[in-house]
């Protein structure tokens, strides 16, 4: 392996397209379609170029109808092909909540086993920075409520290739939520072949003190937190959850029983939440390992705000995080 | 309906009580005023009376176990009503904290409820008083280590992993300081001298009970002595001043009185003369009658003067302020009478909340151990301690000549935030005043 193969870094939304560029050229059933997938090649040019390369059949444009075209996109996944669905925004997927709740996460069961949806919808989740409330969507919380789906949420450019290869390659309905902000951000990716497997946690920052666990963009506040706590003294063990769905509990009870204390750092709203859902099984399953509660900390209880510093405010930001770790710790 | 009975709150500073024994079985039959129980407080072990008529139902702490004040300890069933069960808790009786008034502290403690409808076995938490965290709990389990004599650092109290960690750290850093040290002394052996092979690692003879090394839990007297005097140590910004008194004409006037009050088996101490001149001073220094309020200063009425007293080893050590009320409005004989009742009873027996408490001031005198000077620790809401070392016989320079004369030492500790070191000196000039002309406390 050369030098140059090993520190390849390229963008998060490079390796979106790597991952389904990869896919499609392997499986003739996997193809791609949204709006301005094609010919403006993507509204955030995740699918730069693909046009070119497999045409306008496997890369399809849209009319600005989610519920329409993710219909059709089930229909053809229950028949064989495997398609993937772009959402512009994931609070765009409201409107497509019949097909992709009732149809792609229950086929498989509704129809006795006849119908599997091997589908992927993937788009940006979360606040983008400025989108105001309706445009500014955190969905995890409330589709990771309904059984039948799977559902990923990448921290970096190399959990992005290796988990939507994985979510492409899947026989079921996954939900794959990407963020606008994380977009432009790089990493290592190495070009050959990997996946990221569902289902397992990885620690990003090693410590002994606290537990904080979260997905995706969120995880960004966390670390500039245990970086701010360790000059406190205070080393924090940050856990990526990578999937919601399955969810790997036991990692984050590792973690725990080595820190006895945990914060998770949700971007969805705080009421019946993937935050309450993960403290709930942390006190079901490691209750006497805990020194204290499990803290929480999520987006203010209000629709996003559009005001810049307001959106900032209401996000589980930094020192939200660190406010909550030095209460877990009984650092105040 | 059955009757309640709480832990009551037998002294102004008490937050727990332990049953040390129960003087009733379930089924007794008692009266209003019978012995239930005896109690142990922070400052002494006192008597539990029943203030009802009727039956022993349930005793629901057992001996041995601290509680919270106002936890339900036992319930009495009235005549005719055997079994039936506490269905409303506004009957429960309100056990009076004896004659005090109601302290402020009362309303920071938080009173165990006492809304269940029915008398169940007290919780885990209720039994030890304690809030635990899961993990602490488990720690200390595996360590062996007593809840009870861990001060929980989490908030209300709550015992934490730090807490049983530091606990675990103190206990092998007390096991390896005393290997290190046995180390050290093979070392120091000269390797020049012939000596004869001795396994220096080996203690060289068995070693007697008290060199052993051990652990006993704190008794709930020296969990408040902690508690208070670090409360204090750290709270109040302590300074000293110092003063020698002569105490020729004091000891004079002390041994012409005793010889006259012989009949009446009244014998003054020195203390009972400085109990009122310390009572007398306040007149004209008040801030020494006086409490730091926060944001005022709170002058107190009474002069109520505390006299230190140490508890014997058989009644587990300690001490106690027994407290002479109205100190500066009484004789030396009344002083000298009260004082002796209570060193005698706290020693025997152990005072009542009104005989300790209330005090404004506080006397330490160690002199009768020949200590020369001391410095002490101001026992709050007080702004000052004096302590007092013995007279002593000694060179004095008096009117330009050396004599020999007997001379006392008296240190003050003062709160600075209520006294500063100019009325400092202003209250011993005072003192000395009334100690080197002693006729005047006769009137």
């Amino acid at each position: 392996m050369s030098v140059a193969t090993a520190e390849r870094v390229i963008e998060f939304r490079d390796a979106l397209r790597e991952a389904m560029s990869e896919e499609m050229r392997k499986d003739k059933r996997v193809f791609l379609l949204g709006e301005e997938v094609a010919e403006y090649n993507g509204a955030y040019k995740v699918s730069k170029g693909m046009l070119d390369e497999f045409g306008a059949k496997r890369i399809i444009d849209t009319p600005i109808s989610e519920s329409g075209f993710s219909g059709m996109a089930i229909g053809a996944a229950m028949r064989g092909l495997r398609p993937i669905v772009e959402f512009m925004s994931w609070s765009f997927s409201l409107v497509a909540a019949d097909p992709i709740l009732n149809n792609a996460a229950k086929m498989l069961y509704m129809s006795g086993g006849q119908f599997g949806c091997p589908i992927v919808f993937r788009g940006n989740n979360g606040a983008g920075g400025q989108l105001a409330s309706t445009h500014s969507w955190c969905v995890e919380s409330m589709y990771a409520n309904i059984p039948g789906l799977k559902m990923a949420i990448p921290y970096d450019a190399y959990d992005a290739k290796g988990l939507l290869k994985t979510a492409i390659q899947d026989d079921n309905p996954v939900f794959f939520l990407e963020s606008e902000r994380l977009l432009s951000t790089t990493c290592h990716v190495p070009e050959e072949e990997y996946t990221v497997p569902f289902g397992q946690a990885i620690v990003r920052r090693a410590g002994t003190d606290c537990t904080i666990i979260s997905f995706g963009r969120p995880l960004h506040f966390c670390l500039e937190a245990a970086k701010e706590l360790a000059k406190e003294g205070i080393e924090c063990d940050v856990v990526d959850g990578r999937t919601i769905r399955p969810l790997d509990i036991d990692s984050m009870v590792e973690s725990v029983r080595k820190t006895n204390a945990c914060v998770i750092v949700d971007q969805s709203w705080s009421f019946a939440s993937i935050g309450s859902e993960i403290a709930a099984q942390i006190h079901a399953i490691c209750f006497d390992d805990l020194d204290n509660r499990v803290y929480r900390v999520h987006s203010d209880d209000v629709p996003t705000p559009y005001a810049h510093n307001l959106e900032q405010a209401y996000l589980p930001n930094a020192r939200k995080i660190c406010e909550a770790v030095r209460q877990a710790t009984y650092n105040v | 309906m059955p009757i309640e009975i709480t832990m009551p709150r037998l002294s102004d500073t008490m937050e727990v009580g332990t049953i040390l024994h129960w003087h009733v079985k379930v089924g007794d039959e008692v009266s209003a005023g019978d012995l239930l129980a005896d109690i142990e407080t922070d400052k002494a072990t006192m008597e539990l009376q029943s203030f009802d008529d009727g039956c022993v139902e349930q005793l629901i702490v057992s001996e041995g176990n601290q509680v919270e004040v106002g936890t339900i300890i036992a319930t009495l069933s009235e005549e005719g009503e055997v079994g039936e069960v506490a269905s409303d808790t506004k009957e429960v009786v309100e056990v009076p904290a004896a004659t005090q008034e109601a302290p402020a502290v009362t309303q920071e403690v938080p009173n165990t409820p006492q809304a269940a409808p029915t008398p169940t076995p007290p919780t885990r938490e209720q039994r030890t008083g304690q809030r635990v965290s899961p993990v602490a709990r488990r720690l200390a389990e595996e360590h062996g280590i007593d809840l009870n004599s861990v001060q929980g650092s989490g908030p209300s109290g709550r015992i934490i992993k730090r807490d049983i960690l530091q606990r675990i750290d103190t206990t092998s850093e007390t096991t390896s300081a005393a290997q290190t040290t046995k180390v050290v002394s093979t070392d120091v052996v000269p390797s020049t001298v012939p000596v004869t092979p001795v396994n220096m690692a080996q203690p060289l003879a068995p070693t007697s009970p008290w060199q052993q090394e051990r652990t006993e839990p704190l008794s709930n007297m020296r969990q408040i002595i902690a508690k208070r005097l670090v409360e204090s140590k750290q709270t109040i910004p302590h300074y000293q001043v110092t003063m020698d008194f002569d105490m020729d004409p004091l000891l004079e006037m002390r041994k012409t009185l005793n010889e006259q009050l012989v009949v009446s088996g009244i014998k003054l101490s020195v203390n009972d003369f400085l109990v009122r001149c310390c009572a007398l001073s306040m007149a004209t220094n008040q801030e020494f009658n006086a409490s730091f309020g926060g944001d005022c200063i709170l002058y107190h009425g009474p002069v109520n003067v505390g006299i230190a007293i140490a508890l014997p080893e058989e009644r587990g050590g300690g001490l106690v302020v027994g407290t002479i009320r109205n100190a500066d409005q009484k004789s030396l004989r009344t002083i000298s009478q009260e004082s002796s009742y209570l060193s005698k009873k706290a020693r025997e027996s152990g005072l009542a909340p009104d005989e300790m408490g209330d005090t404004t001031f506080t006397i330490s005198n160690l002199g009768m151990f020949g200590v020369d000077n001391f410095t002490a620790i101001i026992n709050p809401p007080n702004s000052a301690i004096l302590a007092v070392g013995a007279a002593i016989e000694k060179p004095v320079v008096r009117n330009g000549e050396l004599a020999v004369g007997h001379e006392m030492c008296a240190t003050l500790s003062l709160d600075h935030r209520v006294i500063d070191g100019a009325m400092a000196a202003m209250y011993l000039q005072s003192l000395k005043e009334l100690i080197e002309n002693p006729a005047s406390l006769l009137v």
